[in-house]
């Protein structure tokens, strides 16, 4: 279930009310945790079976933890579970086509099956046999479900933040269940901790007006973002990169700047809608997305971007691997390594691979001259920005690119400066240059003037009425659903 | 084990990069300002289609009909019935592309033989192309709301039942004209596959009229497409200059241009329709529906069954349409809706299975004025005429 359908709009509509009826009841926990269910399942009803199983895995393992004073077994257990289900559902393929071509070019007699997932299908409707239903789940051999990455590693924060002592033990398994599952933020993040998420969900949440107001402007403006901004881009940037030999130079170039805005509204888009529904129950999710392409420098840029995965990784890889608490040897190793866990995260593609190892250099290079009194005093503001995006915009072509031969043939024309009519719609790039107006003018002296009610609320009726007036309804889904 | 703290998940939120709270206040508004947005939306949506009808030329006389190219625009069918039913006691007919007139240009359709025959402007052409009964009965319903106490000749056209697949009755999915305006839950029509989500906006669509008149500005202006996608193909143009372009003509004729030699001429051999019952279609249960819809609003409905082309089909499936035929013919007997069952027009004088040529539509006209029942019914409207 999309937020920009139709479809949602019902199941909200739905659910709203009954949620503010049992809010301050025994029912809530189990009504959210039954709508997150549905929300989820709309897309699959297999992909129940994996989240509970994940959920129950981790939620035993805490148990296990809380019972004994070996708690490594039961951490084990939780990790062991979560990445296996990661490497089987996400890397399966990934793995045995490499391996495969590796032998291959070795000339060893060694060839992996395809990891099948019928089994899952064949086991749901062997369940409904046996209540005496017909079997009605479809079966198929290769399945990716949606935001897997997402709630296990909410759900593996909690083992590890047990183990740890950073947290304490939730023993009601349906608030547990329903703090991995949270419909809002299941799919696509923000990546929620524990210490965040699960003490909203005790007692009786607090909905004030004002967070009945902030939820409606998150979630239009993550709408307008989605459908308005993100959808037009894809037009442009998807026939290119479907075929870059076809293109020249300028739309190349253009293609991928108009690909790193389609990706950061589609992403932050999401997350403003989950954000602003939340607070419409009373719940705050932190936050994801803050004007990236603003940032002055790589180390900026990942403080700016997709911020609850990378303090996830700060927390998880980067602190255990060491940190910075070893050297400067250390600290960079550890650095690159982290880099390079996140890039294989978004994806079982060598190119999102490289994009890792491309922010991994690109922060090696740059983390000591953004510390120099040089960088942050005498190079004006505006350079470092263009600078960075620059960078950025690099390391998208491998990410969005759909081979990483494609993306070495998008950088070669992109060099070699053949020139021809990129034809990128006026109305377009006026769009986005004014939305990079607008969050430059946030961050100026000047920001006052976008404080201001009437331009508040012009804003917001402008959104409102552009989406309803030109936007069709569009049902294309979110980029970091495929994470 | 461990007690159940609610508060005791102390660990503090992960560190941030940006200042939260400077984040959030750059999305915030507060209930008032949230109000006063939400109240002008809902202004703006109230206020621009009206205004727009007002701004925008709409050259509706005798020989008007729905220009093709806005023959999913819904918004301007409202508005021609709104302009048509204003002032005069015209007589409306509203049907499918027998009555909008496929293969003829506005000086060659039922109403305009029909207006020339009687001398005078007594006969508006609501038609609208390749709208078959379902799809009707939901633009009478939702577009059609101004058709009320006035003299409506309906046609049926029995094209509709000559297959399981034009009936919408078949299983089998297939896409058909005017989706939207089907019944997107009840009944549940088998061949009609859309999301539910689609569902929903149709469903939305045909109760909000700010978006009827988005689907009108686009339609109309954008090539029938999104302004995102007419961006692409004028890169470089100003969006609003596409908004002085005016409405097409209802002379445009349908694209590919249509073939307007009689069928004979045309290669066309007979064919045995596999009729669909009366009492299984699912067109003529909707065909009822818009009669009681439009008797429920005042007016005094008339109903025109054919004309169909009975030389182009063999003698079994010349049997099936008989059948059909009486049955519409008894049906409506028995409700006591005035109507006209004509005979088979001569065979060069259709230019498909259902379509008369202009010469047809002329015939068919003479037939209709010299139908005592039609006359009846027109004397109606001279009656309420010399009442005024």
């Amino acid at each position: 279930m999309l937020f920009h359908t139709w479809t949602f709009l019902v199941f909200f509509a739905v659910f709203y009310p009954v949620y503010l009826l049992v809010k301050g009841t025994r029912l809530k926990l189990p009504w959210l945790l039954a709508a997150s269910y549905l929300f989820y399942g709309w897309w699959n009803p297999i992909y129940l079976v994996l989240i509970v199983w994940s959920t129950t895995v981790d939620y035993l393992a805490v148990v296990g933890m809380a019972n004994t004073r070996w708690k490594k077994p039961w951490l084990a257990l939780s990790l062991v579970n979560n990445l296996g289900l990661l490497g089987f559902f996400k890397y399966g393929q990934f793995v045995v086509d490499n391996v495969n071509a590796l032998a291959g070019w070795l000339g060893l007699p060694l060839a992996l099956a395809n990891p099948q997932v019928r089994f899952l299908s064949q086991a749901v409707n062997g369940l409904l046999y046996a209540l005496g239903f017909e079997p009605a789940v479809p079966e198929f051999d290769y399945l990716l479900p949606v935001g897997i990455s997402f709630f296990v590693f909410q759900s593996m924060s909690y083992t590890i933040d047990y183990y740890r002592g950073d947290v304490q033990f939730e023993p009601n398994y349906v608030r547990y269940a329903t703090f991995v599952s949270l419909f809002p933020q299941l799919v696509a993040g923000p990546i929620e901790r524990a210490s965040n998420l699960l003490p909203q969900l005790y007692g009786t949440p607090r909905i004030t007006r004002d967070d009945v107001s902030d939820g409606v402007f998150l979630f239009f403006v993550g709408l307008f973002k989605k459908i308005a901004l993100a959808d037009y881009l894809a037009r442009y940037v998807d026939p290119i990169y479907a075929s870059p030999g076809d293109y020249q130079a300028p739309a190349l170039v253009l293609a991928t700047m108009a690909f790193a805005w389609q990706i950061y509204f589609d992403f932050s888009g999401y997350t403003d809608m989950a954000r602003g529904i939340g607070r419409l129950m009373g719940i705050r999710l932190m936050l994801n997305f803050y004007h990236p392409y603003l940032a002055t420098g790589l180390g900026d840029f990942w403080r700016r971007w997709h911020i609850s995965l990378s303090t996830w990784f700060k927390d998880y890889v980067y602190v255990p691997l060491g940190g910075n608490r070893g050297g400067e040897f250390h600290t960079y190793r550890n650095m690159v390594l982290t880099m390079l866990i996140s890039g294989l995260w978004h994806g079982a593609m060598w190119t999102f691979i490289v994009w890792g190892a491309i922010h991994a250099v690109g922060r090696a290079l740059t983390r000591a001259l953004e510390q120099t009194a040089f960088y942050e005093q005498r190079v004006p503001r505006l350079a470092k920005q263009v600078v960075t995006f620059v960078i950025v915009c690099f390391a998208w072509v491998f990410f969005r690119a759909h081979s990483v031969g494609d993306a070495w043939l998008i950088l070669r024309r992109i060099a070699s400066c053949e020139l021809a009519d990129p034809a990128l719609p006026l109305l377009l790039a006026a769009l986005v240059v004014s939305i990079w107006g607008y969050q430059y003018l946030w961050e100026s002296r000047l920001s006052e003037v976008l404080t201001r009610p009437a331009v508040r609320v012009a804003l917001l009726v402008g959104m409102i009425v552009y989406l309803a007036a030109v936007v069709t309804s569009s049902d294309q889904a979110f980029i970091y659903f495929q994470f | 084990m461990a007690r159940d703290v609610s508060n005791a998940h102390s660990r503090p939120a992960a560190p941030l990069g940006p200042d939260e709270s400077r984040a959030a206040a750059e999305m915030r508004l507060t209930p008032r300002q949230c109000a006063v947005a939400l109240l002008l939306v809902a202004t703006l949506f109230y206020v621009i289609p009206q205004a727009w009808e007002r701004l925008e030329p709409l050259p509706m006389g005798p020989r008007y009909r729905i220009p093709y190219r806005l023959g999913n625009d819904y918004w301007q069918y409202a508005r021609a019935c709104r302009a048509a039913t204003a002032g005069g006691d015209q007589t409306l007919f509203i049907g499918d592309s027998v009555i909008w007139g496929h293969y003829v240009s506005t000086d060659g359709t039922l109403t305009h033989h029909l207006n020339e025959q009687v001398g005078g402007d007594r006969f508006r052409n609501l038609g609208l192309d390749g709208i078959h009964p379902v799809a009707l009965a939901g633009l009478v319903e939702s577009y059609g709301s101004a058709i009320q106490g006035r003299h409506v000749v309906v046609n049926c056209n029995l094209l509709w039942t000559s297959s399981p697949r034009h009936d919408l009755s078949a299983d089998k999915e297939f896409s058909f004209n005017h989706p939207d305006l089907v019944p997107q839950f009840q009944p549940w029509i088998g061949c009609y596959r859309a999301s539910l989500s689609h569902r929903i906006g149709a469903a939305v669509s045909r109760r909000l009229p700010f978006l009827s008149w988005a689907d009108h500005v686009r339609i109309a202006y954008f090539d029938s497409t999104d302004l995102a996608a007419w961006t692409f193909e004028h890169p470089y143009d100003n969006p609003l200059a596409a908004l002085r372009a005016g409405l097409p003509s209802p002379d445009e004729p349908p694209l590919p241009s249509p073939d307007a030699r009689p069928w004979s001429d045309k290669q066309i051999q007979p064919l045995t329709p596999g009729w669909v019952t009366l009492d299984d279609s699912l067109q003529w249960r909707f065909f009822r529906e818009t009669l009681r819809r439009l008797s429920e609003r005042g007016n005094r409905v008339f109903v025109l069954v054919g004309p169909f082309n009975e030389h182009m089909l063999t003698a079994a499936g010349r049997q099936g349409y008989d059948e059909l035929k009486r049955g519409v013919d008894r049906w409506l007997t028995e409700q006591g809706v005035p109507h006209y069952v004509p005979p088979a027009l001569a065979s060069e004088h259709y230019a498909d299975a259902s379509h008369p040529t202009a010469d047809g539509y002329a015939a068919l006209a003479r037939g209709l004025l010299a139908e005592p029942a039609f006359a009846e019914f027109q004397g109606d409207v001279r009656m309420a005429r010399s009442d005024q």
